[in-house]
Formats: C-alpha cells, structure tokens, sequence
C-alpha cells in the first residue's frame, strides 16, 4: 500500500488512502462510501456470472486498511450492500465477527435495503440520514440538505466521482477521484465494479485523482 | 420429369391463365425441389426469387397428395420462411395467401416476428399454419416455447431469403443454429433447405455455409438476368479543398429537385439516420411544394408510421422517401424508377443492391444518382463506376466460433424443453460455424451457463441453467423471462420512446443522444422540431417546438467501412488524378488534386504516402494506405506500438476509409531512415496481440457480445426500477474481467473476434507487405493537406496507445495546461 497523504479539514487531521478511503486521525476512523458488498453475488444469483474475485479482493482491501490504521471506528456513508441478502453477505459477517472491537457506523444510501435486525445481529450502528460527529457531519448524497441544528463539514458518497483530464494531441485520461470543496467531500466509491460520473475542476474545490496506486492532486 | 408432374401441370395452368412466363431459373428450381434437393437461389430482387422457391414447394405438395391437395389441409407446418426484415413478411404473406387462394389450395400463412400480437400468437399455438414467415429472433423465441418440437417436427421445407444479407452476421449464425435443431426435431423425413441470395463474391461459400447441416453439397441456380444500371455523379458547382465530412452534400439538395420532378418514385439513401432527418427537412425547405409527397423511412421512426410510407410507395402516394438501410432490402416499390445515394455506399455489393431498388421490370434500366458528401467521394463515385464494368464484387465472409450466441442459444434451448448435452453438440458441429469447436470450449460453456465462471465455491449463489435428469434446464421462471426479452443479435444502446406530453407516440432514440440535452433544447426525429420537456421512466416526454435551430440526434449505430475490394479500386483511381481526366468526377476534382500535388504529393497505386505536420493540436503523422477504415484501426495501432516502442509516447489515432493519423503531443521519431521497417512483416504476430491489448481495441467489440451472450441486463418496462440493481455498463464489465477473470470466454471472445475481423494475420501481412515494398513518399507539407483535413477534423471513434508510465502523463498534462 501507498503513503497515504495528509490533508487537512478545518483542524482535523485526515489521511487520503489510494485505496478509496480516508482515516481521520482525531477520531480514530477509517471512513468508506459505495463499497456495493454482495453486488457480483446478486449478479450471479440472477444469472449473470460476473467474477465474484472483485468481493473477495474488496474485501480484503477493506481488512488491509483496518490493519494498517488500525481505527477505533469504521464509517460507511451509504450503499454498504448493493441490494438484498444473499450469501456473500455471508462471508461479510464471517469477517465482521473477527473485528469485533470495532465499531461500524452506516449511514443508509439508497441500496442499503436490508431489514434492520440484520444490521442489528452484526453490530452495525445504522443512522437513517445523518451521521454526525465532532466537526463532521456524513450523508449518502452529497446533495443532502441539512437541518440547521445538524452542521460542520459534510463527508459523503452516493455520486461515485471521477475526473477527466485533458491533454495536447488530443489525449484524454479518466480516473476515480476525491472531491473536496470548502465545506464537503465526496469520496470514491470503494468497490471496484463501481463505474464512475465526472466532476468537473473549479477554482476553490481540490480534486485528488487516483492513478494506479497514487493519489495526484489535480491543479487544472 | 418436372414437366410430367401433375403439380407442375396445376400451376403451369395457373400461370399460364395470368399470361405469365416461368424464368428458367424458376423452372429450374422447381425440379431440383421435386427431387427433394436443396440449395441456393442467386436472383436480385424483383424477379421472382420468392416465386421460385414459394412455387416449387407447392408443386412438390401437390404431387405429393395430388388428389385431395384442395380438399384437405395437412393442419402443420409445411413451410417455414426465414426473412431479415419485418417490412417484408407482409408483402410475402400478402403474395402467397393469392396464390394459395386462386389455387384452392386451404393452406394459411401466419407471420411471426417482433410485431406479431398477442392473440395472433395465441391463434397460431392454437392451429399452427402451413407456412410461418418468421425472423430468426423470432425463430429462436420459438425455440424457447415449451413443446416446441410438435410445432416444427414436419417441416418439409425450409426457405432463408435474402441469406447474402445474414451470412456473416451473428444473426446468420442464428440461422445456422436453428437449422440444426430443426433438422434433428424432424420425426422421418428429411427437410429441404433453399436459400435465396443476391449476388456476392463468395456464392458457393455462402450455400456451403447455408447446408453445411444437411451435409449435402446442394446446387446454386443462378438467374441470368442482365440488369442495365446508370450511375450519374452530382457534381457540384464549386468544390472545396477542404473536404469536410457532412457539409458538402446538404448545400446540393438543390440539385436533387429536378431529379425527383422528373422521376415518377425516388428513394433517397442516405448512411445515418441523424443525416436522413436533416437531408428531409432540407429538402422541404428548398422545395416546399413537395411537402405532403415526400417521407421520411428509418428504423428509429414508429412502425405505424413506415408502414403508412411503405404503403403509400406502393400506392404511387409519393414522390420521394428519404431513407436509411431501412429500405435497403427485399421490398419491391414498383413505382420506383429512380434511386439518389447520398454519401459513399462503402461497397460495391450495397451500391449494386441500392441500384437495384429502381427500374424492376424486366428490360426496365436501374438509375442511380451519386451525391457527394465530400468532394473526395467523387473519387470513390468513379471507382465504384469502374467496379461495377468489372463486375468486382465482395465476398461475405461467414463467422466462426460465436460463442456469445451459442451460449444465448443454449439458454433458449433450456427455457424451452431443455436440452441433452451430447444431442446439441452433435448438432452444432454440423454447423459451418461451430464445426471446429474444440472439447474444451464446449465444456467451458456448459460451466459458463452452470456455474458462471470464477467463483468463491461456499459462498456462491450462481444460478441460470441446472442439470436435471441429464437435461440442462432453466428452472426459475424470472430468469427464463428475462432471457426471452434478449433474444437477438442486433444490440443497440438503451432506447428510450419519446412521446408527446399530451400522448402520441413518435419514435425511439437513444439514451446515450438525449442524456446530453437539458429541458428546454429542441431536437429533431421524424422530421419534426420536439422541445425536450422531460424523462420520466422510459418516456422521453415532447412537446412541438417551432425553433429554427434544433439538434439533430446522432445515432451510435457503427460507421461502415470502405471494403478492401473498393479500397483497391480507389487506390487505382487516384493514379487517374491530373493524369487521366476522361472522367468527370476525376476531372472536377482538379483543383483538390493540384492543392494536394502543392502542400504534398498524389499518392499512385505503386506508392504510399506519408505526411507528417504540425498544427496547435499537436504532431500529426499521416498514412495513406487506402485500405478501409477497418484496416486502418488494425494498422494504425501496429503502428502506434512499434512507434511506442522507439521511446515512452502518447498517441491519439482516427481513421477513416483513405488513412489515418496517429496524433501526439511530442514529435514523431519516424523520418526516412526508419520508415520502411514500420511496415516489416516481421514479428507482426506478436506485435498484433500487443497493440491490440495496449489500445484496448477489444473493448468495443465486448460491448455487442456481453449483450448477447447475456451479461448486460437491458431492463424491460416496468420493472426497471428493481432492475437497476442489475444494470452495468459493457466498459465497467471489460474493466472487471480483464482485471479478474481475463480467460473467461466471452471475455476472450471479444479478443478472437477481432483478431479475425479486423486483425487477420495474413490480411494485414498482405497489405503491410505492400506497403513494405512501395515507394515510400515522406512529406512535411505546412499545413493540412486536402487528405489529411477530413481526417484530423474527424474527433469521432479516436483510439489510444501510449507507453508513457499513467503517473508522468497526467502530471505533464498538468504543466501544459499551466503553461497555456
């Protein structure tokens, strides 16, 4: 894994990971959007046999993160699972029920459709619309309105963003990103078969593409 | 023997009371049919070809049951029509329930494809008629049916009409597939399998293919009818240096006018239907007395209102239909006498077949007028001219190995009866195009529709076909569903109906075109200016709009590519430029060629021109091998990689039917000493595999197959909403396979596909070896050249390759961009 980076939200201290997440220190979190766990099996499971390896490897992702921060918390803004039970979620509880210490909070995105006790069997802390904690606030969709008694910086997901850069001799590249303006965040989506809508550069937002293994501030 | 029969003494009488007069090649197939053979009619449209075959079964019935062939009805399938095109099956029904009634002879003839209704479907399961006209989707969702071998298991004769036009698309393997199955459902006789075909290059390849499940050899009966045609080119009045795709031929519409006026019927072809729609409102702004006489015909336009236009250019209602490959095939417009091809017909086969629309009756002349879209297409207007003395003609090349539509047959075949392994393989061997299957790709596909590829054993919920009994079966009734809504080769992008608010349906366009547009923006379809108000669902809700301005929809469907036959034709043409001037569409284009002969040079058929310039844009580096789009993205990417390979660059290719341009940012190393061994033979295997991996060239080519081979979900009305979960984009399903199962077959496929298609070995060895061995022309002309231009201005379909690290790319594009 890649040296993460430091960046800094207002006086917290946040680390960008090339693998699509963010640890924010102060809290001792390891935060994550659109991990869409279970998505190759409801494939599968109606007939469409993608490769079930993209769970398995995000998974193990997931574990190699929690393992190098070593988080107190792990926060999940939205579309944890992609769609109804089915037996990768399975595996998912098998891993959860080595972990925990941890503490897992989802904030519901629109393909989180399970009943509640299952969440409940697994010791996930589910906030229906807003999260908030300390300086923080995390919603699925980054258009979230917020109450006025509900404020401070807005860690979300939901859009899946990546950025388009253009080049001389007509070269195009398109990669998955980080999208910060001054008040929010968007994060990639973590899962791998996830596909990606473009945002655009402006003067006072910072995008940090991912290339291969990297993350590179985009400044144009 | 024939002329002893008592059928052909029945129908002799019945023609001969019309007063009409049997063709020889009519004649001919008749008896091949009484002798229960099998094989392939070559007649162009309009003289009869259906009368041939259609005649000859009923003659063979007769004989059959000669004295109660009036009084009683065999009450099954006698006669399946296999057509491409729905707009026929009406025609051909219509001509054959005449004859079976002038006759008495109780038969009924049911049609059977996308727009068949329910209760029809319901009335023909009920009583299955004597002959069904059918598509092979529809073919296939038959197969589908439970019990389906009771409707097929007497079939005595089985017709594929216009089979030049299947063969070498996967819905032609579709009918090799089918005709296996209805071979082996057969109870005791034998079927007779005839396929009706204009002229190709490769006939005698085309009725091997077609019979290779009979494995007999059959005969090819050809209709020697000499067909007068006229090919006049429009030139126009002033012709630019710069020819730009598109906008030189709207500025003609003028010209056409007096054409139409003075023909009785005349269809206009045009290639795209965004252009069908802006060529129909020009010319009803250049000549508005026509409105009212002229229509528009393409296949995004509601079926309601093409059939209205298909009936009224029966009717003689119309001056003119403005059409797209709509038109192309099969249907006779008697009162067509004049046909207008705007833009190049990319072959000399299409432009023939085109020609053909007009002047049916016999002896009748077939007039063809030749629009430009560019000037430089008045080069191609006089190579087609040229091809068309020399009767060189394409050949179809059949396809091989499709497993995407193998494995879409399988799953039809387990939604239907189920199937026994060992049966359907035996089957499908005897197919030309999966007679080379190897034991282990056949394994591999009934692991792939058992258990979807690579998965993690314990926690895997595969589920599509099951073995049960030993039969392969698709037991859950949501899945058999869905795969009955998929049946078809034909992909398209996701289509969305648009609608006017206050209801009334227009016609179908693509999510990709209208997912750009906002509320507001006006655009055209069917020749009418909507106002987008609003998506909802499926719907794309309208409302008129009298703006001036309107976009015009561009529809994704694939760009055709100039044929390697007229390729070398054009090359030869070019040798005629300020030399030979005795045509006119060479001499009109004089001052093109003297630009070109200033800024570069005019490349000779002995000769390849290499032009490299530099523009804002970047390096540009032109090859001019003449040898058709498709050529050119094999070669450019050869190129680009063996350029790549030199130091770590970038490239930006387009192409199109004359060269192509590999663009880049830093300067080409590529100058006259290490020109000539761009084009070695050498290692060209290896170089081929890389080039095509490191510019992704297979990634479009997964796009048709995952349809079809059933791993993108489309959604079907209503229940799109719980379907989404299931939807995922043909880019995002080639990312996840190459990175994780990059051996799975459809994934490979794509690969193999385009490896025989477009990157033959010995194709592009052949045509690199040329190249190695002509006089190489490197010229560095100041600025565009008149070749160049359409080329570089073309921004559509650009490929990609570089050997720069991602890293250094995205960071130097940083400092351009700081820079300017």
């Amino acid at each position: 894994m890649n040296a993460p980076i430091l960046y800094q939200i207002q006086d917290q201290q946040c680390w960008l990971s090339a693998e699509r997440a963010i640890f924010w220190e102060n809290q001792s979190s390891l935060i994550l959007s659109d991990t869409h766990f279970g998505k190759t099996g409801h494939f599968r499971k109606n007939g469409i046999g993608v490769p079930q390896a993209v769970f398995h490897e995000d998974l193990q992702r997931m574990m190699d993160l929690l393992s190098f921060f070593k988080p107190a918390r792990l926060v999940v803004v939205g579309d944890l699972f992609h769609s109804a039970a089915n037996l990768e979620l399975d595996l998912f509880a098998k891993w959860r029920s080595d972990f925990t210490q941890l503490e897992m909070v989802l904030v519901k995105g629109n393909h989180d459709i399970l009943a509640e006790h299952w969440y409940q069997e697994h010791q996930i802390k589910v906030e229906k619309a807003v999260y908030q904690l300390g300086p923080f606030q995390f919603a699925h969709d980054p258009m979230h309105t917020t109450d006025s008694h509900e404020t401070g910086f807005l860690l979300s997901g939901h859009l899946h963003p990546g950025v388009s850069l253009s080049g001389m001799g007509k070269q195009n590249l398109h990669f998955p990103c980080f999208y910060f303006t001054k008040t929010s965040c968007i994060l990639p989506a973590f899962s791998r078969f996830s596909g990606t809508a473009t945002v655009k550069k402006k003067k006072d937002n910072t995008i940090f593409a991912i290339v291969n293994q990297q993350l590179i501030e985009i400044t144009r | 023997m024939l002329q002893e029969s008592k059928g052909y003494g029945v129908i002799k009488k019945w023609l001969e009371k019309k007063d009409f007069h049997p063709f020889e090649f009519q004649e001919q197939t008749w008896e091949q049919i009484m002798q229960g053979g099998s094989g392939l009619v070559n007649a162009p449209t309009g003289c009869g070809k259906t009368f041939s075959v259609f005649l000859g079964t009923l003659i063979q019935y007769i004989n059959q049951h000669p004295n109660q062939y009036q009084s009683k009805a065999p009450g099954h399938l006698q006669l399946l029509w296999i057509t491409p095109l729905r707009a026929l099956a009406k025609d051909i029904c219509r001509a054959m329930e005449a004859v079976l009634a002038e006759l008495e002879i109780p038969w009924t003839v049911g049609i059977r494809n996308g727009d068949t209704s329910t209760s029809e479907r319901q009335k023909q399961k009920r009583k299955v008629p004597e002959i069904l006209i059918i598509t092979p989707e529809s073919l296939h969702l038959l197969l589908a049916q439970k019990d389906c071998s009771s409707v097929f298991a007497h079939v005595q004769w089985v017709a594929v009409d216009e089979w030049h036009e299947l063969m070498g698309s996967k819905r032609g393997v579709q009918v090799e597939l089918a005709i296996t199955r209805l071979i082996g459902m057969q109870v005791k006789d034998k079927i007779c399998l005839w396929g009706i075909s204009a002229t190709i290059g490769n006939l005698e390849e085309a009725k091997e293919v077609l019979l290779a499940p009979l494995q007999e050899t059959g005969c090819i009966i050809r209709a020697i009818i000499d067909k007068k045609i006229e090919v006049h080119s429009i030139i126009p009045d002033e012709i630019s240096e710069y020819p730009w795709a598109g906008h030189l031929g709207i500025k003609l519409a003028e010209k056409l006018i007096p054409i139409i006026e003075a023909s009785n019927s005349t269809l206009i072809f045009i290639n795209t239907r965004g252009m069908s729609e802006t060529w129909y409102q020009t010319i009803l702004n250049v000549a508005p007395q026509l409105a009212g006489a002229i229509a528009l015909h393409h296949g995004s336009i509601e079926p309601e209102l093409r059939a209205w236009v298909e009936d009224a250019l029966h009717a003689e209602k119309l001056k003119a239909v403005v059409c797209t490959a709509s038109l192309d095939l099969g249907v006779d417009f008697r009162p067509v006498d004049t046909v207008i091809q705007v833009g190049s017909p990319k072959g000399v086969a299409r432009f023939l077949q085109r020609a053909g629309r007009s002047g049916h009756g016999p002896g009748e002349i077939s007039k063809l007028y030749f629009l430009p879209t560019h000037s430089l297409e008045l080069v191609e207007a006089a190579a087609l001219k040229q091809a068309i003395i020399e009767n060189k003609i394409e050949s179809k090349d059949p396809m091989l190995l499709c497993f995407d539509v193998l494995i879409q047959y399988l799953c039809t075949l387990a939604v239907g009866d189920g199937f026994d392994a060992n049966t359907i393989l035996k089957e499908i061997k005897t197919s030309y195009c999966f007679a080379d299957i190897s034991i282990e790709e056949w394994t591999k596909i009934l692991l792939h529709i058992t258990q979807g590829g690579i998965a993690l054993n314990q926690y895997d919920e595969y589920h599509k076909v099951v073995v049960e009994n030993g039969l392969y079966k698709v037991t859950s009734r949501k899945i058999a569903m869905r795969h009955r809504m998929h049946i078809g080769t034909i992909v398209s992008d996701a289509m969305l109906k648009v609608k006017f608010l206050g209801g009334g349906y227009v016609g179908v366009i693509e999510e990709y075109f209208i997912s750009r547009l906002d509320p507001g923006d006006v655009f055209t379809l069917a020749g009418r200016n909507l106002e987008l108000v609003m998506i909802k669902d499926m719907d794309v809700l309208v409302r008129k709009s009298s703006a001036k301005k309107s976009i015009v929809p561009s529809w994704n469907g694939g760009r055709m590519s100039l044929t390697a036959n007229l390729g070398a034709i054009l090359r030869e043409t070019f040798n005629k430029a300020l030399v030979d001037e005795s045509s006119i569409e060479i001499r009109s284009l004089r001052h093109l060629f003297q630009t070109q002969a200033m800024l570069s040079k005019i490349p000779r058929d002995n000769e390849l021109l290499i032009e490299q310039i530099e523009s804002k844009d970047g390096y540009h580096l032109l090859v001019y091998p003449f040898e058709g789009r498709q050529v050119h993205e094999a070669m450019s990417a050869i190129l680009a990689y063996r350029i790549a390979q030199i130091m770590p660059i970038s490239f930006s290719i387009a192409m199109n039917d004359y060269g192509f341009e590999l663009l880049s940012d830093q300067p080409i190393p590529v100058d006259d000493s290490n020109v000539q061994e761009l084009f070695n033979t050498e290692n060209l295997f290896a170089d081929i595999q890389k080039s095509i991996n490191s510019a992704e060239m297979s990634k479009r080519k997964f796009r048709d197959i995952a349809v079809i081979g059933g791993l993108i979900f489309q959604g079907f009305p209503g229940e799109h909403k719980k379907a989404r979960h299931l939807q995922s984009s043909a880019a995002l399903l080639y990312k996840v396979f190459e990175e994780y199962e990059p051996d799975n077959i459809l994934f490979r496929q794509a690969f193999r596909e385009l490896m025989e298609q477009q990157m033959e070995e010995h194709r592009l060895r052949a045509a690199l070896d040329r190249m190695y061995h002509s006089k190489i022309l490197v010229c560095f002309p100041k600025q565009l050249t008149p070749l160049a231009f359409p080329i570089v201005v073309d921004g559509l379909n650009r490929n990609s390759l570089s050997s720069e690290k991602l890293e250094d790319r995205v960071k130097k594009m940083q400092e351009q961009l700081s820079k300017s």
